[in-house]
């Protein structure tokens, strides 16, 4: 079944002579044990796209289903259960409270969301992989662009979400730490069997992915090229 | 309440200068009530000492004790139950060597009547001879001692202090209490008064005279001179400093509020329930406002031990518990004027693509 699927999703914003319209006819989809990554230059639409498919936005025509289940018509009580239990997000910016040190992001995840987060040892491999078990004490403001970015990834995996949703999770990163999350999110698209979207610019990444998408002035195409490689390596 | 916490820890100087706003404003309210009733109180202090329920004054007096006369042919158409008791009373000025002089109420009352049996003395004891005199607390703390000969207005005779006692005044005058043989020869009028009035523990004495009539005593008090006036200014005084105060502190919180907009928005984000960060606003106001309260309070307390004696301050503590709630009651409502903001925060234009 598939996960994730936008069908002919429109989006405009403001009216009359201001009015932009940032998404045209995006039809897209994911599934569980995918790792999908979504290119596009900046202010190609990726992340109204990225917000729209994890329901925290409207669209102005289209739906978005997820497992099945319309998000266009779910209550605001529903999609915010969902956003807690079912999709971890992983925003361009500002993902942690500034007031908390980065345990305690973790705290208040364990406090409203009292089951079904990662136990001890996938929460200490987590923060391993990531590279950020000597951050523990520290506020989001002590951290750097990278830091933050790796703990917002953290936060969003902390919950064992079926569905991640990122945006530019790797834009701060170095190299190294790009292969290493690029994997880890191969990994757990894979082992874990969860449906990934990735929305950037970071060429880097696209060696990880299962299928590419792109993402030019708000018109989405599927790189298919790609996809055929794949699954020709795979299959050899 | 875990959010609510960790956020004041972080942001101490923000939240440590609200609290600090708090504590002025519950400290003004408070001193401000105290003093007040304190006023009030050193107005009404000794007609509350006599737990009496009614008055008997001169109909022509405009229920005035120092313009009421019974004579001693009106007395004779009272009938006194051991509950009613004479007073007469003058203003006096009294002075002795070495001490400032006071403008003081002499009461004169009889040995055999209530209002003497029931005094109680803080030191010395009550008047037994002729010029004798027991005096409010306020002659003690300007320096009179017990057997001092105080002088009164003009007059040849001196009177001895032989006892003092709390809470006798009367129209912000402290009171001598002597005996009314003396009040008589104060007055010059030789035995043709009886009284000014007589008060009584009754709802009603027991007359048949024309001349006289019964006032029920909250009537009478609010007829002091002065004391009505003085008592509704300071109330709308302290009425508009809460409500004032009350806005100014709904205003302050929910500025606070509005400036967390974007850490709502990633929470919101995230997924986290409204109603977490419902409870956690109104957990952070009530917490500041309780935090400010009980500083106020403290320094309130401290102000009372500090101050000196001859300023009168009463603390009524279930009114000034009010006055608590309503700073918390306020406060509530003021970090939920934003709910609906809060609410509506759409985390995509806070956070950004
Ligand atoms: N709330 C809004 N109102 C008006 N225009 C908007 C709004 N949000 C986004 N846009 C516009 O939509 C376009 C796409 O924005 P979006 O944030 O999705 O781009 P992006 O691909 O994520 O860019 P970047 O790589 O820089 O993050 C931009 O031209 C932007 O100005
Ligand atoms: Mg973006």
């Amino acid at each position: 079944m598939t996960t994730i699927k936008l069908t002919n999703i429109n989006k405009t914003f403001g009216k009359g002579l201001s009015k932009v319209h940032v998404l045209h006819d995006i039809n897209f989809e994911a599934n569980k044990g995918e790792l999908i990554l979504v290119l596009g230059p900046s202010g190609s639409g990726k992340s109204t796209f990225l917000t729209i498919t994890g329901g925290l936005q409207t669209p102005t025509s289209g739906t978005v289903e997820l497992n099945g289940k319309s998000l266009t018509s779910a209550s605001k009580k529903d999609l915010e259960k969902l956003r807690l239990d079912k999709i971890g997000f992983v925003l361009q910016s500002y993902n942690l409270l500034p007031y908390l040190n980065v345990r305690e992001q973790f705290q208040l995840v364990d406090r409203v969301k009292k089951q079904g987060n990662l136990d001890k040892k996938r929460f200490d491999d987590l923060i391993m992989t990531l590279g950020i078990e000597d951050l523990l004490h520290k506020y989001p403001s002590e951290l750097s662009g990278g830091q933050n970015q790796r703990v917002a990834i953290a936060r969003a995996l902390y919950t064992d979400p079926e569905i991640i949703l990122a945006d530019e999770p790797t834009a701060a990163l170095d190299s190294d730490r790009v292969a290493e999350v690029g994997k880890m999110l191969q990994e757990l698209a894979k082992e874990k069997n969860k449906a990934i979207v990735v929305v950037t610019h970071d060429l880097r990444l696209q060696n990880y992915a299962d299928r590419i998408y792109h993402i030019i002035d708000g018109k989405m195409t599927e790189d298919k090229a790609t996809t055929e490689t794949k699954e020709a390596t795979e299959q050899k | 309440m875990f959010l609510a916490i960790k956020e004041i820890k972080h942001e101490k100087l923000r939240y440590g200068l609200i609290i600090g706003m708090i504590v002025l404003i519950s400290y003004l309210i408070f001193v401000l009530t105290s003093l007040a009733l304190g006023l009030a109180n050193s107005n009404t202090d000794a007609i509350k000492s006599w737990n009496a329920q009614s008055i008997v004054l001169n109909k022509d007096s405009n229920i005035s004790l120092g313009q009421s006369i019974i004579t001693e042919d009106q007395a004779k158409n009272i009938k006194l139950s051991s509950k009613d008791a004479y007073i007469g009373q003058s203003s006096v000025v009294a002075k002795s060597k070495g001490v400032d002089q006071i403008s003081a109420t002499y009461l004169g009352i009889d040995k055999d009547q209530y209002l003497y049996k029931d005094l109680k003395l803080t030191s010395g004891h009550k008047a037994t001879k002729a010029h004798e005199v027991v005096a409010d607390e306020k002659f003690e703390q300007s320096g009179y001692k017990l057997g001092d000969k105080i002088k009164l207005n003009s007059l040849k005779d001196k009177y001895t202090i032989v006892g003092f006692t709390k809470n006798a005044k009367i129209n912000v005058a402290p009171i001598l209490y002597g005996r009314i043989s003396d009040w008589q020869e104060i007055k010059g009028m030789g035995t043709t008064l009886a009284a000014s009035a007589v008060v009584s523990q009754n709802q009603k004495t027991d007359f048949s005279d024309a001349n006289l009539k019964n006032y029920p005593i909250q009537k009478f008090i609010d007829k002091l001179p002065g004391y009505s006036a003085q008592n509704s200014t300071f109330t709308f005084m302290i009425a508009f400093l809460m409500i004032i105060s009350l806005i100014v502190i709904a205003v302050f919180l929910y500025i606070l509020t509005i400036q967390k907009i974007p850490n709502y928005a990633v929470l919101r984000a995230q997924g986290i329930p409204a109603k977490v960060l419902i409870k956690t606003t109104i957990a952070q106001s009530v917490i500041l406002v309780i935090s400010g309260l009980v500083i106020g309070t403290i320094l309130t307390i401290l102000t009372a031990i500090g101050i000196p004696t001859s300023v009168p301050m009463s603390f009524n503590i279930p009114l000034l518990s009010l006055v608590a709630i309503g700073l918390v009651l306020t406060s509530i409502l003021g970090s939920l004027v934003p709910i609906r903001t809060i609410l509506k925060v759409d985390p995509v234009e806070v956070i950004g693509g």
